[in-house]
């Protein structure tokens, strides 16, 4: 610390004169024992960020601290230095101390110099190199329906290579092969097309974005196998010839000369399905007996036997799942009596329509009534639970049709609540309502068959509280939609994680609903969950901008990644299971590699991929050994612990998160919201970096309670740190009951709305901890001019002692919502 | 989670004129529970699209779910719909968030009998069959009958009631006595434990019946005098058997309460049936072609499915329209008969067009049932199945023991 050239330089900042309880002289002072002190009025003023762009510039190798405003604050004034290289240890005595205390001088300093020496003597390491710097610029989509080829056509036209992968022959998923969709009523073969007239879309088999010369489709084709890491994925392909080529012109000849009926009805072994406008025809090769017989009667010999299946590799930067989703299965509906005549689902209706149509014009009605079963197997805990979001608005759209073919036709609609949340959504609810289909709210729990084999429905009619009997010719069951069952096979090739539905799982279904749980893999249209076309076109959208920022963006992080110490790890595998982004794997140890004297030849290690580690630190909490170093590392947290709470009578130690608590917690120091002197905090970048190491020595060095803020609940920026901290406060409780040292530990979940409430849940936390009563009833008369608070003095102790985090209330900071009632 | 309490007082005083009744920490407590377990309920209806009673419940099983979810105990203790359910268990079966909707109702019975004052001739019926059980081990229905009536609570079916009274008058005065029980057997006979419950010794013909036509399958039938099945509706503690061994029943109320205090039971009828298809003889039926009715006690679905067996074995016709035409409410509403239901109507409406009798395995069915065609002014006859059914004369060389 005293060579000259590695000696830290602290930049005092005074903050224009609004810290008036900080005696400066002797904060900088104390400073100066440590390093070097750069006293100013105002840096983040023109002449202030001029002076720090010297100072920044002559410095070399000496660290600096700069003690002034939150890092949040400090972060966002000198953005611009930031982006030219600024590094620098935030030591907030502004929001943390100054403006957060009262008027004794004396201890608000003693806070601050403490501050202050912590950030210098215990600074967390910094980013210098870069965890990867490359990124292949090509990205593999998995899936060609419509979500899957707009992307990848949207891909390409922002310069990347792509590869997209169909198992099926042709382009155009179930879109492509229903009728007509809602909410426009036209069909669902088009996509947008890239060029540049706005507003433009076209049938698959017309659009030239397809055909862009980056965009390489594999038809017949399915991932193998996925290694490597985000940003550079080597991955195994598996490609089934198609045997009819491009030189094909659609006459059909093969079709009628071929002997081989295909396992599909109607289908010959080799077949055309749906016009994408590239590949016309296929052999289906578990029908076809290779006979050979179409390829002779083929005018252009397009047909060609000699092809054979082929294994390929790809790199990628990244790899898009665009896989989509499928009708329930038919057991799901069996108790609605699907199989027995006169019962289909949707799907099978939209296929029948044509035919219907046709009738309607020769003035034939093919059924006097129809109704419709709605969330058919859906919302049911014995089959699908969720809601599939699209059968509401299909089942609109058929009974307006079959309103429209046959007014006569009595089509009744029975729902349990009917969600038309969409724009426009709501209206055809009313055009329905207005072209006479009746809506019964309520469904049965059989479909029942008289002796004429016409089905029969006994269903209460829920707002007329009144039991109906339906006798219709033809009963529609709205099924749900289910994930792929190959979801989880390429789940587990992809080493992303699926929902409890099955569904590909997103990494944050509010701000990240393209990513999934892997980095580099991206999600969009219904792998993740049922979607309309309109909404899978969107999507489609986002993950293209998605990825391209992706790869675009190599190198974002400035933290480093943790790293195990191998003299250290015993190759338990705590690490690698709590790590929420999967990036600890336990290798063989090398003959080589140092090890714990406990570790004979055998064992295993831990690594960890830079590539993948986002520092949250949960890695390192939860190590038994102590064996992985995070930026934050323990011996760090444990300096500023003791610097912190060095002096203090019973402080109060709270550990907090810099993400959502942090932004609460900073945002009320700007509120100027006051606590108690004795409150010492700590940030952490996750509050899963807290270990009950660090709680125990909290209280060992004297601290009346701790406690520790994170994210609001089940948003945890790093997925599991919430989850991690709470085992570790478990933990630390058992510890501090079995030394006798209990204090109150509280967990609490905390974001920006909380800035108004955290001072006062922080005042009443420390006054409980203390046995300060005057200030606890102070609280509580405080609380109750607030106004429209039915909490009595037992609703407050109950909400503070609970141990679990409850939501708090924007308000006062405390007890449940639903203590708000009036 | 708010509390039935907090509800009470947080009620608008518009609300209701008079003041809520005040019930016991205790009650409070359970509907708390049951109003927990009920959270998830989302009102779609299911169950009382499934339950049998419901077509003529003012509040199906929903209505009442939803007053548990309110906490509006006294509009639960004032609704005499909760004692109109079987417990047939349709709407468990039914729920889509899988709530077990028939013992919830039959928690808020067993609060409602303690601290609940319905007036509704279904609970009373229970109410006193309970009390006279205490004393005595079967419901003796001119008794029963008198103790209704003496609370103002005449049946419907007059006519009915009193052609009972004089039937179950007539076996008890001197004369021509019961039907010998054990009539001449004409085929290899076993012995199986007979279980005849509390409806069939008040028929002194029926029962006999009964009996005779066993015997015409070579079933010799051994009674088991085990006092009361225990039936929700009769609300008393089933009686304890003493034998592991399956017991035979007439009565689809004992099967269903029996099973509940496991007890292995079967309907008679399936014994006979399989008897037949083994020894190889047919079945004689009283016409071509017959309606099948099975309420709500029975399991319906194998029910009617044994009545079909039993169609074929006698090679005449079973007219079927749909399930659920066949097991609509009797009209009992699981408690006393109260005239024909808009299920009972059309099932007789169904078996007039289609010129064919209905047919029953249950006794307390096929009265009801009767008295509703009566009602309506139907000439439907309606059969319990011993009186439609019987084993076919057997060949005489065939006699040798099994």
């Amino acid at each position: 610390m005293n060579d000259a050239s590695t000696r830290p330089r602290v930049l005092l900042c005074e903050c224009a004169g609004t810290m008036t309880n900080i005696d400066f002289h002797r904060l900088a002072a104390h400073a100066a024992e440590q390093a070097d002190v750069v006293r100013g009025a105002h840096w983040c003023g023109r002449e202030g960020q001029a002076q720090l762009l010297e100072i920044m510039e002559a410095g070399g190798e000496r660290p600096l601290v700069f003690a002034g405003c939150s890092a949040d604050f400090a972060t966002r004034r000198f953005q611009k230095l930031m982006a030219r290289g600024l590094r620098m240890e935030v030591a907030d005595i502004r929001e943390g101390c100054s403006w957060v205390h009262g008027d004794d001088v004396d201890a608000v300093t003693r806070k601050a110099m403490g501050l202050v020496e912590a950030a210098v003597r215990y600074p967390s390491t910094t980013a210098e190199t870069l965890s990867h710097s490359t990124r292949e610029n090509t990205v593999l989509i998995i899936g060609g329906g419509v979500a899957g080829t707009q992307a990848a056509a949207e891909i390409a036209q922002m310069g990347h290579q792509v590869e997209l992968v169909e198992r099926r022959p042709f382009l155009g998923g179930r879109a492509a092969r229903i009728g007509s969709v809602f909410p426009t009523n036209d069909c669902g073969q088009c996509l947008p097309t890239t060029d540049d007239q706005a507003g433009v879309r076209k049938c698959f088999h017309r659009n030239v974005a397809i055909d862009h010369p980056d965009l390489h489709v594999w038809r017949r084709t399915t991932v193998e196998s996925v290694s490597g890491r985000p940003g550079d994925f080597e991955v195994a392909l598996r490609r089934l010839p198609n045997m009819v080529t491009d030189a094909c012109v659609n006459c059909g000849t093969c079709e009628t000369v071929c002997p081989e009926p295909a396992s599909e009805p109607g289908h010959k072994a080799i077949f055309h399905e749906y016009y994408d406008g590239r590949v016309v025809r296929t052999i289906d090769l578990d029908a076809c007996s290779f006979c050979g017989v179409c390829a002779e009667a083929c005018p252009v010999e397009a047909i060609d036997f000699t092809q054979s299946p082929e294994r390929m590799t790809v790199h990628a930067g990244a790899i898009v799942a665009a896989t989509g989703c499928v009708p329930a299965p038919d057991e799901y509906v069996e108790y609605l009596g699907y199989g027995h005549d006169g019962v289909v689902t949707q799907v099978e209706l939209a296929e029948m329509l044509p035919a219907w149509e046709e009738q309607a014009a020769l003035g034939h009605m093919p059924a006097r009534e129809v109704v419709m079963v709605q969330c058919a197997g859906s919302r049911d805990r014995r089959y699908l639970p969720y809601c599939s979001r699209l059968c509401c608005m299909i089942a609109l759209k058929h009974a307006m049709r079959l309103k429209k073919l046959f007014p006569r036709m009595k089509v009744t609609i029975c729902y349990l609540e009917l969600r038309t949340a969409g724009i426009g959504y709501e209206n055809w609810f009313l055009a329905a309502r207005r072209a006479g289909v009746e809506f019964l709210r309520g469904t049965p729990p059989e479909v029942q068959f008289d002796a004429d084999g016409r089905p029969v429905i006994e269903v209460e009619d829920v707002t007329a509280a009144r039991k109906s009997v339906l006798r219709p010719d033809l009963v529609v069951l709205s099924t749900g939609l289910v994930p792929p069952k190959e979801n989880t096979a390429m789940a587990q090739i992809l080493g992303i994680e699926l929902d409890e539905d099955g569904f590909v799982e997103i990494l944050d279904r509010k701000n990240r609903a393209t990513e999934t749980t892997a980095e580099g893999i991206f999600v969009c249209g219904s792998s993740a969950g049922p979607k309309a076309l309109i909404e899978v076109s969107t999507e489609a959208s986002a993950v293209a901008s998605e990825v391209h920022n992706f790869l675009r963006s190599a190198g974002r992080r400035s933290t480093p990644a943790s790293v195990v110490d191998e003299a250290a790890c015993v190759g338990c595998d705590v690490c690698s299971t709590m790590c929420p982004f999967n990036a600890i794997t336990l290798v063989d140890r090398p003959d080589d590699a140092p090890r714990p004297v406990e570790v004979k030849d055998e064992g295993k290690l831990a690594v960890i991929d830079e590539g993948v580690c986002r520092a949250c630190g949960i890695c390192a909490a939860n190590c038994p050994e102590l064996a992985i170093a995070h930026n934050q590392h323990d011996e760090a947290i444990l300096g500023r612990l003791a610097t912190l709470t060095d002096g203090v009578e019973r402080p109060i130690v709270g550990f907090y998160c810099k993400e959502c608590a942090g932004a609460a917690i900073s945002l009320g120091g700007q509120h100027k919201d006051k606590y108690p002197e004795n409150v010492r905090l700590v940030e952490l970048p996750c509050l899963g970096r807290v270990s009950a190491l660090h709680i125990v020595e909290a209280v060992r060095l004297g601290a009346a309670g701790v406690f520790l803020a994170g994210c609001a609940e089940d948003r945890c920026h790093y997925r599991t740190g919430d989850a991690s901290a709470a085992e570790q406060k478990r933990v630390a409780e058992e510890l501090l009951a079995e030394a006798r040292l209990a204090v109150p530990l509280e967990q609490w979940h905390l974001c920006a709305v909380d800035r108004l409430s955290v001072g006062r849940r922080i005042r009443m936390f420390a006054a409980k901890a203390t046995h300060d009563d005057e200030t606890l009833a102070a609280l509580e008369r405080e609380l109750e001019q607030l106004g429209g608070h039915c909490l009595s003095h037992a609703d407050v102790m109950a909400g503070a002692d609970s141990t679990v985090g409850v939501a708090p209330c924007a308000g006062c900071g405390g007890g449940e919502p639903v203590a708000h009632v009036h | 989670m708010r509390t039935f309490t907090e509800r009470s007082d947080t009620r608008r005083v518009d609300d209701e004129p008079s003041m809520p009744t005040r019930y016991p920490d205790q009650v409070l407590e359970e509907f708390a529970k049951l109003a927990e377990e009920c959270s998830i309920c989302y009102q779609c209806g299911t169950c009382t699209s499934a339950c049998p009673s419901a077509r003529d419940l003012y509040r199906g099983p929903r209505r009442l779910v939803r007053l548990i979810l309110a906490g509006e105990i006294d509009a639960l203790f004032a609704s005499d719909d909760l004692w109109r359910c079987t417990e047939c268990g349709a709407c468990t079966t039914a729920c889509r968030m899988e709530i077990d909707v028939a013992s919830v109702l039959a928690r808020v019975r067993a609060l409602e009998r303690i601290h609940g004052s319905i007036r509704c001739p279904e609970r009373t019926a229970a109410e006193a069959a309970a009390r006279r059980l205490e004393r005595h081990p079967r419901i003796e229905n001119v008794l029963f009958a008198a103790a209704m009536a003496a609370r103002g609570h005449v049946p419907r079916d007059v006519v009915g009631a009193a052609e009972a009274g004089m039937k179950i008058v007539r076996t008890r005065l001197p004369g021509p006595k019961r039907a010998a029980t054990g009539a001449s057997p004409t085929r290899p006979t076993v012995t199986l434990p007979f279980y005849a419950g509390c409806s069939l010794p008040q028929d002194g013909e029926l029962h006999a019946l009964v009996h005779e036509v066993a015997a015409g399958f070579g079933v010799r039938l051994d009674e088991v005098d085990a006092g009361c099945c225990g039936h929700p509706s009769r609300g008393a503690v089933p009686t304890h058997f003493t034998s592991d061994e399956r017991v035979w029943t007439a009565c689809p109320a004992c099967d269903a309460s029996l099973a509940e205090a496991s007890v292995d039971t079967a309907p008679l009828w399936d014994a006979l049936v399989e008897r037949a298809r083994r020894e190889g003889f047919a079945l004689r039926a009283r016409s071509a072609s017959f309606v099948p009715y099975v309420g709500c006690l029975a399991d319906r679905d194998k029910a009617i499915a044994a009545l079909g067996d039993a169609a074929e074995l006698a090679g005449v016709d079973m007219q079927v329209a749909y399930p659920g035409l066949h097991n609509a409410c009797c009209g009992a509403l699981g408690g006393m008969y109260r005239g024909a239901t808009k299920g009972s109507k059309r099932l007789l409406e169904f078996a007039a067009q289609a010129g064919a009798p209905v047919v029953t395995p249950c006794v307390l069915c096929r009265d009801n049932v009767r008295s509703a065609a009566r009602q309506l002014r139907l000439s439907v006859p309606v059969y319990f199945w011993p009186e439609f059914f019987r084993a076919a004369e057997p060949p005489r060389e065939e006699a040798s023991d099994a």
